[in-house]
């Protein structure tokens, strides 16, 4: 019986990797999005007892 | 039942030519799925109005009744990794990852009926217990077999893994909320359909990392891989059984180091969003801290993969100590970069998304940390062993944060200056772990498996 010797092909190692790739980029795209809101807090909120102490 | 000896180990050898870049996407499928249950959240609220629908209506269950959910699952998830540990190494990762998957599937169907009948007994049944036992066989399923198809880059493997396991989560709250938004009737809030269709997606996508994984045949190294000449003693190459390993100081040495690890990150994880706007009072709104919440699990997931990739450069001692050092340093500044002292968002944002990235980094490591101590035959076993840490902190950290912070503000401090106490506290932690880091010395021969033994229980392609 012979054996099988075949090397995995390129296209299916990257298929592989798309496939969970997608999905985790889907997530921290959506993730990264709300991220943003933090940077997005309006300094003029800041009260004046928040300004530095020194 | 022929159709399932596919599953066998036997079945899952890779033939030669099989590349080894194939396994780290079976073992991610399986991590991103599981991963879901950090996303569960997004449910506490559909769930508690299932009657009311659009509020909570009488006969609705409490949300301090549906928290139980989440608790039972990862509780179980410790539990079942630490006793199907060693039933895996004999069966196999496609095995192990199959059931997990069914046991991951059926938690939501179950879940479905408990939605549809209204009991919330279904729910702990379902999503908590049998899908807890999904979480925590298909956490430890591909960490044996991605160190033995990666001895020169364990660190890095297990990481790209586990990293998995934080980026679940991302997946699973989208992916919740568009599914609840679409099933959503004037009387249906449409939690119970959306635990049908994610059983149903996650079941399917978990199947690929059942049908990819394989096991490296006898003898199989990388390509123009040969082990290092000049032996390292904190790297082993012997083997200790699961059992002998649990009555060894290096095992409650490394518990104790990932315990207090995990405690300290989970100081920050839990008191995250009412902190910064405590620090930060008027200049941060909930808003924002939301958006800080979703940048420490960025950098919780890309610490798991950065650190552990670290770790094969610098080894796994260094790695922990630059955890602990940089780590207690870091929470003792931390409640200086307030409002009443330098008055730095930027500081404060940069300290905690470092402290989070060596949390994950503590939890992408340690399967390399035990290979280096225990060798590669049980290593699935003992970390599974060593996930009762994980469990541990679970309960510690949040009881601790909660417990302190409720003394300090019963004792006159004010709300700023009780988060000082509990990140003081959190350092010390640190410096415990230290301590434990620092005994961790190389396995003693006495506990080496026989070599026949070795030999016997590695046929099979292990």
């Amino acid at each position: 019986m012979s054996e099988n010797t075949k090397k995995s092909s390129p296209v299916v190692i990257l298929a592989a990797w798309v496939l969970v790739g997608v999905p985790l980029t889907w997530g921290v795209y959506n993730t990264l999005l709300n991220s943003m809101k933090l940077f997005q807090a309006p300094a003029s909120s800041v009260p004046a007892s928040a300004a530095p102490t020194k | 039942m022929a159709l399932l000896s596919f599953l066998d180990r036997e079945r899952s050898v890779a033939h030669p030519g099989y590349s080894r870049w194939l396994v780290p996407p079976a073992a991610l499928a399986i991590h991103l799925a599981i991963g879901q249950v950090y996303a569960f959240s997004v449910f506490k609220i559909p769930l508690s109005q299932l009657i009311g629908v659009s509020k909570p209506a009488a006969g609705d269950w409490k949300q301090t009744q549906i928290a139980w959910i989440f608790s039972f699952a990862i509780v179980m998830l410790g539990l079942s990794a630490a006793a199907f540990g060693q039933w895996l190494e004999g069966a196999g990762p496609r095995k192990a990852m199959f059931v997990a998957a069914v046991c991951f599937a059926l938690g939501f169907y179950i879940s479905y009926f408990g939605v549809i009948t209204h009991q919330l007994w279904l729910l702990y049944l379902g999503y908590g217990f049998v899908g807890g036992i999904g979480l925590g066989l298909g956490y430890i399923s591909p960490v044996s077999t991605l160190i033995k198809w990666f001895p020169d880059r364990p660190g890095l493997a297990t990481g790209m893994a586990i990293m998995g396991f934080g980026g679940g989560a991302m997946i699973g709250s989208p992916l919740s909320i568009k599914l609840m938004a679409f099933y959503k009737s004037a009387g249906d809030v449409g939690v119970g359909k959306t635990f049908l269709t994610m059983g149903t997606i996650y079941f399917i996508f978990m199947m690929f990392g059942v049908f990819t994984i394989r096991v490296p045949r006898d003898g199989w190294k990388p390509e123009g891989w040969t082990a290092p000449a000049k032996a390292n003693a904190m790297i082993t190459r012997h083997n200790v059984e699961v059992n002998t390993a649990f009555g060894t100081p290096q095992f409650w040495l490394l518990w104790v180091v990932l315990c207090t690890n995990v405690t300290a990150g989970i100081g920050i994880i839990e008191q995250a969003s009412p902190m910064i706007q405590e620090f930060f009072k008027g200049a941060i709104g909930p808003v924002a801290a939301g958006g800080f919440v979703g940048l420490l699990s960025l950098f919780n997931m890309g610490g798991r993969f950065f650190w552990s990739s670290v770790s094969d450069y610098i080894g796994r001692k260094p790695t922990y100590f630059v955890f602990f050092v940089l780590g207690a340093t870091l929470y003792f500044l931390l409640p200086r970069t307030g409002a009443d002292h330098l008055n730095s968002i930027a500081l404060f944002v940069g300290i905690a998304v470092v402290l989070i990235s060596m949390y994950g980094g503590g939890f992408a490591t340690i399967p390399a940390y035990l290979r280096d101590m225990f060798g590669t035959h049980h290593v699935s076993a003992i970390h599974g062993r060593l996930l009762t840490a994980w469990s541990t902190a679970g309960v510690l950290g949040p009881v601790l944060v909660n417990y302190l912070r409720e003394y300090e503000l019963a004792h006159g401090a004010d709300k700023s200056s009780a988060y000082q106490t509990v990140l003081h506290v959190m350092a010390a932690l640190l410096v415990v772990g230290f301590v434990a880091n620092l005994l961790v010395r190389p396995v003693s021969d006495k506990y080496w498996m026989k070599d026949g033994s070795v030999a016997t229980a590695d046929s099979g392609g292990h």
